[in-house]
């Protein structure tokens, strides 16, 4: 992990980290990369590689429509909400 | 030096279901802001998504109209998009096993016929969205749209011109419309279409820079845009006019002209990784063949026996095969009254009538086209006048009416095969009023109109107009 992955992983992630918050997440990377390091390791020759944990298929619905929740009680949960929408910081296109 | 356009469009088309793609909020397009919702489609945590069979349906519906091969093990993935349109900073779409392949949409140009390959069509979510508030100067979220199943429809790069891109996207809306896979409608966005464009020197096979342009909306502003990179690029390459560079474009059609953009798109990182979440989706026969029980006669093959066997002209088999909807009430009708041509006029002038006074398009023709078909006999058997028809047809817009002719009992509108009523009527006309009779009689045809037109009106239209018509002149010449 350098300072150029960590500003390009900030940019796709629409972080705008303090230096500070910087120097840990970098500590932190390098540990995980150690981590990873491990894991590639381990021979997975002729191992089937596993994607879904039970042995399940067609886990589906019928086309009904449901209303369970309505908009004031999902937006109780809303840190800033305002006239039925969800309310974020400013995005500049 | 002379360069050839290569272009391969990457089309989304919402699909035509109730419900969202991984819940079972409603799909429906122009709700109140987010009055479509649930903790699943706005990412509360803990929530897991399951498949709505219809999408399935219907992506296979699209891939076999499209000459797919449809994958019969098709999976779900992660793709990592961080913007608040879609709240669980990831779409799920499919990468790794999208449910069609390989497909192939026959197009007609000036050049003559040409086949454009599709690489695949994938499943996937549609994304929310966001309404940048200059007051507050915030950005409101409505995520009513997130999570509306989509099928995105990728091309092989064989389109060489802004021509040949309109024939295949009109191609295109035609088959999927046909198949009831989308309404596609341009203008309500659940047809969109991203292009990606470069040019080389003709006859090279070594592609050009590349430049995507996304969310275009309309065919005229995909001709003009494609129109207006195509200069560009050619510009560039000839007269150095700028470095052309692989990145994303935005199209301004009012201005006519294409940017480069600075947003989300151009950080096309998307680290797609399986959603271990949604189990694998396994099409086995029996799904497969009932599916393809359900694909319609292609357009061409309805026109052709419309002109053909049913022997309409040209122009009302058109008018009829612009839309399914029209079809099926016509298929339907003209089995019960067995007259195509006459099936033919009252969808197409007097059903469409009643749609464009609804404000209403042709694919929402919702009526009975047996009940049609049973209205159509009545009116050939002079049970039922063509003015009081029309009244029934209008009845029909508000609700089914199983039984016509029941339903025209009930209301008075059945023709009076009873002579000595129509008689009384019209011995009655003419006393009322001498001077139309003396009128006819000194050879004044409209006079005969006028009686006819006051004995029609107290009948109720509910006369035979032929027999009206004799019982007036022999009661005149009685005088």
């Amino acid at each position: 992990m350098d300072i150029k992955t960590l500003s390009r992983l900030q940019k796709l992630n629409q972080l705008n980290l303090t230096e500070t918050e910087e120097n840990e997440l970098m500590a932190f990377f390098e540990k995980a990369e150690k981590d990873a390091e491990i894991l590639a390791s381990v021979d997975t020759e002729n191992v089937e590689r596993m994607v879904y944990v039970m042995p399940m298929t067609n886990i589906i619905r019928e086309d009904i429509a449901k209303k369970v929740f309505t908009r004031d009680q999902l937006q109780e949960q809303a840190p800033e909400a305002m006239d039925g929408y969800w309310q974020v910081p400013r995005l500049v296109e | 030096m002379k360069y050839e356009t290569v272009i391969g469009l990457e089309v989304h088309v919402e699909l035509a279901t109730k419900s969202k793609i991984f819940c079972s909020c409603s799909a429906e397009f122009g709700a109140e802001q987010n009055d479509h919702v649930c903790p699943a489609c706005s990412g509360m945590p803990g929530m897991l998504p399951i498949v709505n069979k219809r999408v399935v349906d219907l992506g296979m519906t699209a891939g076999m109209m499209l000459n797919c091969d449809i994958n019969r093990v098709t999976t779900f993935d992660k793709k990592s998009y961080y913007y608040p349109d879609l709240p669980n900073a990831y779409q799920t779409t499919q990468w790794f096993s999208p449910i069609c392949v390989n497909g192939r949409v026959d197009i007609e140009t000036s050049k003559g016929p040409k086949s454009i390959r599709i690489k695949q069509i994938h499943m996937e979510e549609d994304a929310g969205k966001l309404v940048h508030d200059d007051w507050s100067d915030t950005t409101l979220v409505d995520f009513n749209r997130t999570s509306v199943p989509l099928i995105e429809i990728v091309s092989q790069p064989d389109i060489s011109s802004a021509e040949e891109a309109i024939a295949y996207l009109e191609r295109l809306r035609d088959l999927l419309r046909f198949a009831k896979v989308s309404d596609c409608r341009w203008e309500q966005g659940s047809m969109r279409c991203d292009v990606n464009l470069s040019i080389r020197p003709e006859g090279s096979d070594v592609l050009g820079v590349r430049t995507e342009m996304k969310n275009m909306n309309s065919l005229s502003a995909i001709t003009r845009a494609i129109k207006y990179e195509v200069a560009r690029h050619t510009r560039a390459l000839e007269k150095g006019t700028e470095e052309l560079v692989q990145e994303t474009r935005r199209w301004d059609d009012n201005e006519g002209k294409s940017y480069a953009m600075r947003t989300k798109e151009t950080a096309g990182d998307y680290r797609y990784f399986p959603d271990p979440n949604i189990m694998p989706v396994v099409i086995d026969d029996e799904w497969f063949s009932r599916i393809e029980k359900t694909l319609p006669e292609l357009p061409e093959v309805k026109r052709e026996k419309y002109t053909g066997e049913m022997g309409l002209s040209e122009y009302d088999a058109d008018q009829l095969v612009s839309s399914r909807a029209l079809c099926d009430v016509f298929e339907d009708a003209v089995s019960v009254c067995g007259s195509a041509k006459e099936a033919a006029n009252w969808i197409i002038t007097d059903c469409m009538q009643v749609l464009n006074k609804k404000k209403m398009t042709a694919d929402m023709l919702d009526i009975n086209g047996t009940s049609l078909g049973q209205l159509i006999k009545l009116v050939s058997e002079d049970k039922v006048s063509r003015g009081n028809a029309k009244r029934i047809l209008a009845a029909m817009f508000e609700g089914e009416i199983a039984d016509v002719e029941a339903y025209a009992k009930e209301y008075g509108f059945i023709v009076s095969n009873d002579t000595s009523a129509i008689e009384n009527i019209v011995k009655e006309a003419i006393a009322a009023d001498p001077k139309s009779v003396a009128d006819f009689k000194a050879g004044k045809e409209k006079a005969l109109m006028a009686l006819f037109g006051k004995c029609m009106k107290q009948l109720k239209g509910n006369a035979n107009p032929q027999v009206l018509r004799e019982i007036l002149i022999a009661e005149i010449n009685k005088i």
